[in-house]
């Protein structure tokens, strides 16, 4: 199992907060990085591609493509417009454009489309290196009023503040 | 919660399946039929299960259709999946396709998943067929 070593400026996203796992803890381990406002890094989901993330051939699943791709257009969708509730996804459109093996560094990304006052429409790209390996469209519904309390997923900081930690 | 008579648990699966399973399946006049029991693993915070494990099952149920309508192994180009209701925490789910067109290359698919009193998902797929030849190298 190659080890998750995420790149600078990415932090395990902590969805559970030491509540039992659900399932974007199960297929995990993800990671986040937050860029400056309007840059293509505003948002990035990230995952290492591990063993129990793939398909019989040694490939990533479609399945966890997929699910990386509705949590970038939920979270990251909702990240650049503003939006600080739960959004349920109504409809997703899949294009499976390349496949990814284990050790690749996936980062996912997302372009808000449009927004109304009930729905946000996203397309999310899936990348490795370069190249696209997943393109997605998304539609949310924006639930009315304060929408459903849902656990807030945060960026597990620790372990980069344990490393900038001066050791004396 | 028990599983339906006629369903027969997964025991091949690695990676993904495997680690997010036990899946099932009933095969019946040359149909396939795949089930689950939803855990707290496949759920959010809200124990609503999660649209990606949603995905990935009807994806699985819709390729398998492939394999039983056509003989020919797959694999997904397109799918466009709607949301239609929530699935709980406890529900026994059922996913199944329907190939509803093909050529030598892509087979058309619509895939319907459901709970024992509602549609959860509906999806439509193109799946590219693997040259009957090609074997898969399994195992790894």
């Amino acid at each position: 199992m190659p080890a998750d070593n995420p790149p600078d400026g990415f932090h395990r996203v902590d969805f559970d907060g030491g509540r039992p796992a659900t399932f974007n803890s199960h297929i995990g381990t993800l990671y986040a990085k937050r860029g400056p406002k309007g840059t293509r890094d505003e948002f990035v989901l990230a995952f290492r591609v591990q063993p129990h993330m793939c398909n019989p051939v040694g490939g990533l699943h479609g399945g966890m493509m997929m699910t990386a791709a509705d949590l970038v257009g939920t979270m990251g969708g909702g990240t650049l417009s503003g939006l600080r509730k739960f959004l349920p996804t109504v409809s997703m459109t899949f294009d499976f454009v390349a496949p990814a093996k284990v050790g690749d560094w996936v980062e996912g990304r997302v372009e808000v489309v449009r927004q109304t006052r009930s729905l946000l429409f996203t397309n999310i790209y899936l990348t490795v290196g370069e190249e696209k390996i997943l393109r997605a469209s998304s539609i949310a519904k924006i639930p009315s009023g304060e929408g459903q309390a849902f656990g807030k997923a945060r960026l597990d900081r620790s372990a980069k503040v344990a490393a900038e930690r001066p050791t004396s | 919660m028990s599983i339906p008579p006629g369903f027969r648990r997964l025991t091949e699966t690695v990676g993904f399946a495997a680690a997010n399973g036990p899946w099932f399946e009933k095969v019946e006049n040359g149909r396939s039929v795949r089930g689950f029991v939803v855990g707290p693993q496949h759920a959010n915070a809200l124990g609503i299960v999660h649209g990606g494990m949603l995905a990935a099952f009807l994806d699985s149920a819709m390729g398998t259709a492939v394999w039983h309508a056509l003989g020919r192994r797959s694999v997904t180009l397109r799918l466009s999946l709607d949301y239609l209701g929530p699935a709980r925490v406890g529900d026994w789910l059922q996913a199944e396709g329907e190939v509803v067109g093909h050529d030598e290359h892509v087979a058309r698919v619509r895939g319907r998943l459901y709970g024992r009193r509602h549609d959860v998902l509906a999806g439509l797929g193109a799946f590219a067929l693997l040259s009957r030849q090609r074997k898969l190298r399994t195992g790894s």
